[in-house]
């Protein structure tokens, strides 16, 4: 070790750099693990519905017996306006309803397959399909199509197993030609398209076609009568929020879907933000942990470095033993916790394996511990020279 | 950076003799021009400003009226990297206090200013120590030697960089008249050789140096 630097050295003490690593790899390796655990964690709740985002909603009027004897469940346009205007509502659209009959038919090892269906639409942006595969233009032969979960399930466990049909994946459905029948209300017009089964949603208890073919069609073969829609699809801030569910409850609202992967998702949100801000608490108080021990450790060696200076010795070269081990400390606090939240995942994994979910990417947890390292580390060189040109001009 | 052939002090005055009635001075106040291959020996009583003035002219102090100009360029505008260069390749100081690190050894101490320079290589080093008797003191803490000694061994780290202009401030005050006349033969060899100026100041006990215009202030 050359001279200067074992100057310089003095007055280090291991006990402070040793709590910082401490405190520093205990802080990190609670973020880096909150994330990962929440990216790991995340698939088991929302890998289920890649069409409709965890923050939307779809709402119906509760059906009464009132309803089946006249009374309506579409929301009148005063209705929808009022829940426009509530606070946790980013923005809403109504469902748009066929105004004709529509009927499916399927053949399959020779044996046809028909049945009568409805269709529904939303505005695409609600809808989280790449614009290319849910996408519908007039002359287009082909409907692209989101059907419910629960309809394949229907079919496989209720009559598939009954009537003798062989039970069918989610991949097998999809490649099947499906035969659309739309026929005006009077029986007049018809007219024969293809459908495209684009994909199967947990939360959406309807069969989608994108908006532009319903407009399409409900111009061509509809009645031209307006009716209130019967349904709407909400976007909402906070998933979890109490004032949704007292909205509800007080206009006789019903949430349609799986609000049970709402909450827990939620849930799982608030859970891991609060991890989150204790590791975010801790973290910052190891860096000025850091940054104090540096900066006394600097302020006890002030005279050599001053006499260090005088010599003619450069200001990098001064400041150098300090930048060591401020790189060295934060990145080997980095290097432990990243090692222990691996080790973390490797426990958890097998559990979140068994729960039927994909584990998520680590690159997230790896580069946010490398924006955090890198963070101390600048903050703490600039810290560095600052004290280095105090030192320069402590006679000035 | 070129060599500095001449130092320009025009109307230098230490800011808290501003205010004060100062006795004629050749260097405060006035203008005085130090040249490359001249030895000057400045003398006066303590408090008069000898180690400010070493401090300026090194760059360790700025609180100074008037100018201060090296070939013509004000001191001023030097930047940090300017003045890291004037201490390693053109100007050496030795300064009062002799700012030796008591725990290094005379050698490190030596070396901390030669490795920065690679001036002298360690058998010149060893024949200056042996020059002014204090070989035996080579491994020797500095804080532990006595102040003579310490003088001897801050002399010769003084000598360890190329200069122009070597300023040094009383630098033989607890020398014996023997020991002073070694360390003004060794000086005025290094600085001959170099073509450089010797600058020294002293309050009563000054360095035997040969030739050396006198200066008061």
């Amino acid at each position: 070790m050359n001279i200067a630097d074992r100057l310089l050295r003095k007055n280090i003490s291991p006990a402070r750099i040793a709590g910082f690593v401490l405190s520093n790899f205990l802080g990190l390796a609670i973020i880096l693990g909150g994330i990962q655990f929440f990216i790991d964690a995340k698939s088991i709740w929302e890998d289920d519905d890649s069409f409709i985002r965890s923050d939307y909603m779809v709402i119906n009027k509760r059906v009464t017996s009132e309803n089946t004897f006249g009374g309506a469940t579409g929301f009148s346009t005063s209705e929808r306006e009022d829940i426009e205007k509530q606070p946790w509502v980013k923005r809403a659209a109504p469902f748009s309803s066929a105004d004709y009959r529509v009927s499916a038919s399927l053949m399959q090892q020779g044996r046809g397959l028909s049945t009568h269906m409805f269709f529904e639409s939303i505005p695409g942006d609600f809808v989280d399909v790449p614009a290319s595969q849910w996408r519908w233009r007039d002359g287009d032969d082909e409907i692209p199509v989101i059907i419910s979960k629960d309809y394949l399930t229907l079919y496989n466990f209720g009559f598939a197993s009954s009537a003798g049909l062989p039970q069918m994946s989610e991949g097998l459905m999809s490649g099947i030609p499906l035969t659309l029948t739309l026929r005006s209300d009077d029986g007049m017009r018809g007219v024969q398209f293809h459908g495209r089964v684009a994909g199967y949603s947990n939360r959406l208890n309807t069969i989608l076609v994108p908006q532009e073919f319903m407009d399409w069609s409900n111009a061509r073969l509809g009645t031209g009568r307006m009716k209130d829609p019967s349904r709407m699809i909400i976007e909402v801030s906070s998933p979890g929020d109490v004032a949704i569910k007292d909205y509800m409850t007080e206009h006789d609202y019903e949430i349609a879907g799986d609000k049970s992967a709402t909450s827990a998702s939620f849930l799982l949100r608030v859970v891991v933000g609060i991890v989150l801000a204790i590791g975010v608490v801790i973290t910052l108080l190891s860096f000025f942990i850091l940054l104090l021990s540096i900066s006394l450790l600097m302020e006890k060696n002030r005279d050599k470095l001053h006499s260090l200076l005088m010599l003619g010795y450069d200001l990098r070269t001064v400041g150098a033993p300090y930048r060591r081990i401020v790189i060295l400390a934060s990145v080997g606090a980095w290097i432990l916790a990243t090692a222990c939240v691996f080790l973390l995942r490797a426990f958890y994994l097998p559990a979140i394996k068994g729960l039927d979910a994909a584990p998520g990417t680590v690159w997230v947890m790896l580069a946010v511990g490398i924006a955090l390292t890198a963070a101390i580390i600048l903050l703490n060189l600039r810290s560095i020279s600052r004290k280095v040109i105090s030192a320069w001009r402590v006679s000035r | 950076m070129e060599r500095i052939n001449e130092i320009r002090l025009r109307g230098m005055l230490p800011e808290v003799f501003a205010d004060e009635d100062i006795p004629e001075s050749d260097v405060w106040d006035n203008c005085l021009e130090l040249y490359r291959g001249d030895n000057y020996l400045i003398e006066a009583a303590s408090g008069a400003g000898k180690s400010s003035m070493c401090a300026y002219i090194y760059g360790a102090r700025v609180d100074y009226r008037g100018e201060l100009c090296f070939n013509g360029k004000d001191a001023r505008d030097f930047s940090i990297a300017d003045w890291q260069e004037i201490r390693r390749r053109h100007i050496a100081y030795l300064p009062q206090e002799l700012d030796l690190f008591p725990e290094l050894t005379a050698w490190e101490n030596i070396q901390l200013k030669n490795r920065l320079t690679n001036h002298l290589d360690d058998k010149e080093i060893e024949c200056r120590l042996e020059e002014l008797g204090i070989a035996a003191r080579r491994d020797y803490p500095a804080g532990r030697m006595s102040i003579g000694q310490q003088q001897r061994v801050a002399i010769i780290r003084s000598l360890c960089q190329p200069f122009d202009f070597l300023f040094l401030d009383e630098p033989v005050s607890h020398l014996d008249e023997e020991n002073n006349r070694i360390a003004a033969a060794m000086i005025a060899r290094e600085a001959e050789s170099q073509g450089a100026a010797v600058v020294s100041t002293s309050v009563g006990n000054p360095l035997l140096l040969q030739n050396a215009k006198k200066l008061s202030l």
